[in-house]
């Protein structure tokens, strides 16, 4: 009987503009994943969208990858339902089409206890020849599979295996104690694998295994033997990114990711769209966590220092450097970081009362496309004292660029004014009269945000003491 | 039913504290005087709301023999004296029958999540253990475990077991309790959400957080019930909806004592680790102030407004202590306001205020004359009329398609614009003043909304807020230097 282990790939159902069947992507993206080493596929799964597939559908896509694969992996296909009948006929069906196992979720919606579960399994199993794997996946079901059901389950000959996508690992693990030794457990939460597999799981089946899985070979190969140093440093590296996935959007960021590796799968049918699971911000994470990979190509940049004298930065704000002079405006500048974490400060401060309050309006109201600007808040509602604007000094370009400019950023810049005024660095009497500009320099593509915020205090709170320097004495 | 005092409107008093987070003796007693006088039936100090479980148990017993010593005899006492332990809560509850409290009020045992079994014992021993009347408390949301109804059912046979109050909202729990033990022992509701229905259901009486800030209204709600006007009581409910939601479920002391402040009542701070900000967004404690002002519940004190040297405006207005009593420099006044719920749907503004000829008048005429392509400003009207002061909204982000372009110059347009006339109606703004100043919000809206009510409404609130902040000069300083350390930014963090 067909033992499942190592890495099988829950592939996505790419969709034509149509939103039909993509036939020729489905294929494109099977020979991808063989090529790539994956020990199985897994068509019509929870990432392949089967609760919005019509049976029609879902047996079209199991022949399509059945076909494709050819033989060189062995196809699960899933064959999940919320009614025993519905299951029955996929599997038939499957069978037919000459899956090598299936895959079933546990039923849904209409929720069974315990005896209703069994049986829907029981009778599945007795049902067909074909090797079942259950399958535990409680945020979508709504209940565990209860451990006492698999290890009744796991007597019946043709039940190999169990999917669990709880991400739960005391769950897990009393699988892995009641029934490892008789069926295979196969993770199904991305981001736990390495502590499943170091547990002794015998695989995985992965949504990320569609974008990634050559990572899930390498890591899947060293656990088995035995490095698990390798693993661990591989797990890390990709954790964001299966973070992403398994919390931000599954199927629609899997989709994503794909897109921008040059795999046209289409959207997600409805009701799932973009902006809704996985919003803008997340969306361009992903990119960059697939550039940090090497999987797409980054567009290079650089961001240095404003190589104008520091009075003629703020020329845009109609404050000329005579005028800084004349009405003893203050300014300063400050740099922290290297690399794509590099931060510059330009920082101006006056009277709000006069051209430094027109300034400070201007660069919030009429920032031109690109740098749009923001009254410095440390947390919504806590907008600091005295009034400070933050302005792009690189142009933005998407909302995830905006979400670090506006982030971290502006955090870090917030807290260095409030802390300058608690040190008596910016005079207490001003908080109330004063305004503070501050331009701020990033790299578009950085995105460590906890190295930013530190650089970007560090570089504010240099600029202050420089602008403010006089006051103390 | 055992006891026939106990039913009505009884609140569950907020422990008052001083800067220095120790009890206040006189706030506590004038806050008693102030709900007995509402005509309330009982009073209960050191429940729940009273943060009993951040007080010392000496700390306790003084809160409780403060309140029976104030309390005088005109209304009953019901000392809370639950405790994790059960040596703890009958020491406790000795001590409240010693010094004369009427009955006790004690919650199902937490952290430590007991069993049924362990749960009748608990109250077993404790009844054994004295005369007093003594209610249970079912409060899951806290304990993180229910009294089942069977141990209720079993618990009504000790002769000193009176009452239970249910605080859990859960009302299929609560027909249970009607269906099991009702002319037994008094139910009593402790959900502020859902204590006319309670009510209507056949509670006998309601022990509340919100009891605290509007005693007098729930002695309305609770006398309609008696009198079978339910239309009416269901009608007053619906009016203070929003705010006892705020107060059920966005941490009970905290925007209890927020709404007692403002009210002009001083109850101090709350004890760490609950923050404003944290359980209570500041969005929600500025949603209650408004709320509390439609009530009829926050004073108005006079304020003046220093527009220019020779322009001076003296108004009377709705104020907290907060609120300044001289307001001047009109050059540039900027208030922050920021609306939720749903991320997509979340309203932000920057609020720029001043006079004609300052800054404000300045770039107002500026943009008007060179606008930025995708943020073109619009003139904020109401009906095709301007609304004074003259605002002018100009939207944050980039506007990239029609869709987004709706969103921001008509749904929030309408709520910027209602928020206005509404600031100018209440005296936020004064009438006499509008000629004089300008405004102009910045907007953000995000380009994936999708429900445009909640993005009228959400950006209806953020402008109230964002022109009381100008106007108040919020947050001041030492909120800020307080809060500092602690602000979370929710952008801040990576996914």
């Amino acid at each position: 009987m067909f033992q499942p282990k190592g890495v099988y790939t829950a592939l996505v159902t790419p969709y034509t503009k149509n939103n039909e069947i993509n036939e020729e992507v489905l294929r494109e993206l099977t020979d991808f994943l063989i090529e790539k080493g994956v020990s199985g596929l897994v068509p019509v799964g929870t990432t392949g969208e089967f609760v919005y597939l019509s049976e029609e559908e879902r047996k079209r896509v199991m022949d399509i990858v059945v076909d494709e694969a050819n033989g060189r992996v062995p196809v699960i296909a899933g064959t999940g339902a919320s009614s025993t009948l519905g299951a029955l006929r996929l599997i038939k069906y499957a069978e037919d089409a000459g899956a090598d196992a299936v895959l079933v979720v546990t039923p849904y919606y209409l929720r069974a206890a315990d005896k209703g579960n069994f049986q829907h399994f029981y009778e599945l199993a007795n049902s067909t020849d074909l090797p079942i794997i259950l399958y535990n996946i409680p945020q979508c079901t709504g209940g565990f599979l209860s451990r006492e059901v698999v290890e009744d389950l796991a007597e019946i000959e043709n039940i190999v295996g169990i999917k669990d996508s709880s991400g739960n690992l005391p769950y897990l693990m009393e699988l892995l104690e009641k029934v490892g030794d008789r069926i295979s457990i196969l993770v199904g939460y991305d981001e736990v694998v390495l502590a499943a597999l170091a547990s002794g799981a015998k695989g995985m089946i992965l949504a990320s295994a569609n974008v990634i899985p050559d990572r899930w070979v390498k890591l899947y190969e060293a656990v088995a033997r035995g490095d698990l140093e390798t693993a661990r440093s591989i797990q890390i590296s990709i954790q964001k990114l299966v973070r992403i996935f398994c919390r931000h959007g599954g199927n629609v960021a899997v989709k994503e990711a794909l897109k921008m590796m040059g795999f046209d799968v289409g959207k997600s049918r409805r009701p799932l769209v973009k902006g809704g699971v996985l919003s803008p911000e997340v969306r361009e994470e992903i990119r960059l966590e697939l550039e940090k990979l090497g999987i797409v190509q980054p567009k290079p940049s650089v961001v240095e220092t404003p190589s104008k004298p520091l009075q003629e930065r703020f020329q845009d704000l109609n404050i000329e450097a005579e005028t800084i002079a004349r009405e003893k405006f203050k300014v300063g500048e400050g740099s922290a970081g290297q690399g794509v974490t590099f931060v510059h400060i330009d920082l101006l401060a006056g009277p709000k009362n006069g051209p430094i309050g027109e300034a400070w309006l201007r660069g919030l109201i009429n920032a031109a496309p690109g740098y749009e600007a923001v009254s410095v808040v440390v947390e919504p509602n806590l907008m600091v004292k005295p009034i400070t604007l933050e302005m792009p000094a690189v142009e933005v370009k998407n909302l995830r660029q905006s979400s670090i400019l506006f982030g971290p950023i502006q955090v870090a810049i917030g807290k260095a004014v409030l802390d300058a005024v608690e040190n008596n660095i910016i005079p207490k009497e001003l908080t109330e009269t004063y305004a503070l500009i501050t331009k701020v320099s990033v790299n578009p593509e950085a995105s460590d945000r906890r190295i930013l915020y530190i650089n970007a205090y560090r570089a504010t709170t240099d600029a202050i003491k420089q602008a403010f320097g006089g006051c103390n004495q | 039913m055992k006891m026939a005092w106990l039913k009505g409107v009884m609140p569950a008093l907020v422990t008052p504290f001083n800067n220095n987070f120790e009890i206040d003796e006189a706030a506590l007693r004038n806050l008693i005087d102030f709900v007995i006088d509402k005509g309330v039936t009982a009073i209960i100090p050191c429940g729940t709301t009273g943060e009993f479980t951040n007080m010392s148990i000496e700390e306790r017993k003084k809160v409780i023999e403060i309140a029976v010593n104030q309390a005088k005899g005109r209304v009953k006492v019901i000392a809370g004296t639950g405790d994790a332990g059960t040596d703890t809560a009958i020491e406790l509850t000795k001590y409240a029958e010693k010094i004369g409290a009427d009955a006790a009020l004690i919650v199902s045992p937490f952290y430590l999540k007991p069993t049924d079994k362990e749960i009748f014992e608990h109250y077993k021993k404790i009844a054994e253990s004295t005369n007093l009347p003594i209610l249970l408390y079912n409060i899951p949301q806290v304990t993180g475990v229910e009294i089942p109804w069977w141990v209720v059912e079993g618990l009504t046979d000790f002769e000193n077991i009176v009452g239970i109050k249910d605080s859990s909202g859960n009302m299929p729990y609560m027909m249970a309790l009607f269906e099991k033990v009702y002319g037994k022992i008094s139910i009593i509701c402790g959900h502020d959400e859902i204590a006319t229905a309670a009510l209507a259901a056949g509670a006998d009486g309601l022990i509340l957080a919100s009891a605290n800030v509007i005693p007098d209204i729930w002695v309305q709600i609770y006398n309609l019930m008696l009198e079978g006007k339910r239309e009416e009581a269901f009608a007053i409910q619906r009016k203070i909806q929003t705010l006892v939601r705020i107060i059920t479920r966005r941490g009970g002391a905290l925007p209890v004592k927020a709404a007692l402040n403002m009210m002009g009542i001083n109850v101090g701070k709350v004890r760490r680790p609950l923050m404003k900000g944290g359980i209570l967004p500041y969005e929600d404690e500025e949603l209650m102030r408004i709320h509390l002002e439609a009530l009829g519940k926050i004073p108005k004190r006079r304020v003046t407004f220093e527009i220019k040297p020779e322009k001076v405006i003296e108004s009377e207005t709705y104020v907290i202590s907060e609120t300044p009593t001289k307001i001047n420099d009109f050059s540039l006044r900027v208030g922050e306001g920021f609306a939720s719920p749903s991320m997509a749907e979340i309203a932000h503004i920057d609020l720029a205020l001043g006079v004609k000829n300052g800054p404000v008048g300045r770039i107002f005429q500026e943009t008007l004359k060179n606008p930025k392509p995708g943020h073109e400003p619009m003139i904020v009207k109401f009906d095709g009329e301007e609304v004074k002061p003259y605002t002018l909204l100009v939207p944050t982000v980039r506007i990239r398609t029609a869709q987004q372009a709706k969103f921001v110059y008509e749904y929030a347009m309408k709520g910027v614009a209602k928020a206005v006339i509404d600031s100018v109606k209440l005296g936020i703004l004064p009438s006499e003043a509008v000629d004089h100043l300008v405004m102009i919000a910045h907007v953000f809206v995000h380009p994936t909304a999708s429900n445009p009510k909640r993005v009228e409404i959400n950006n209806y609130k953020a402008m109230r807020y964002a022109i009381r902040k100008a106007i108040e000069g919020r947050p001041r300083l030492n909120e800020l230097l307080e809060r500092k350390e602690s602000a979370r930014h929710p952008f801040k963090y990576t996914p």
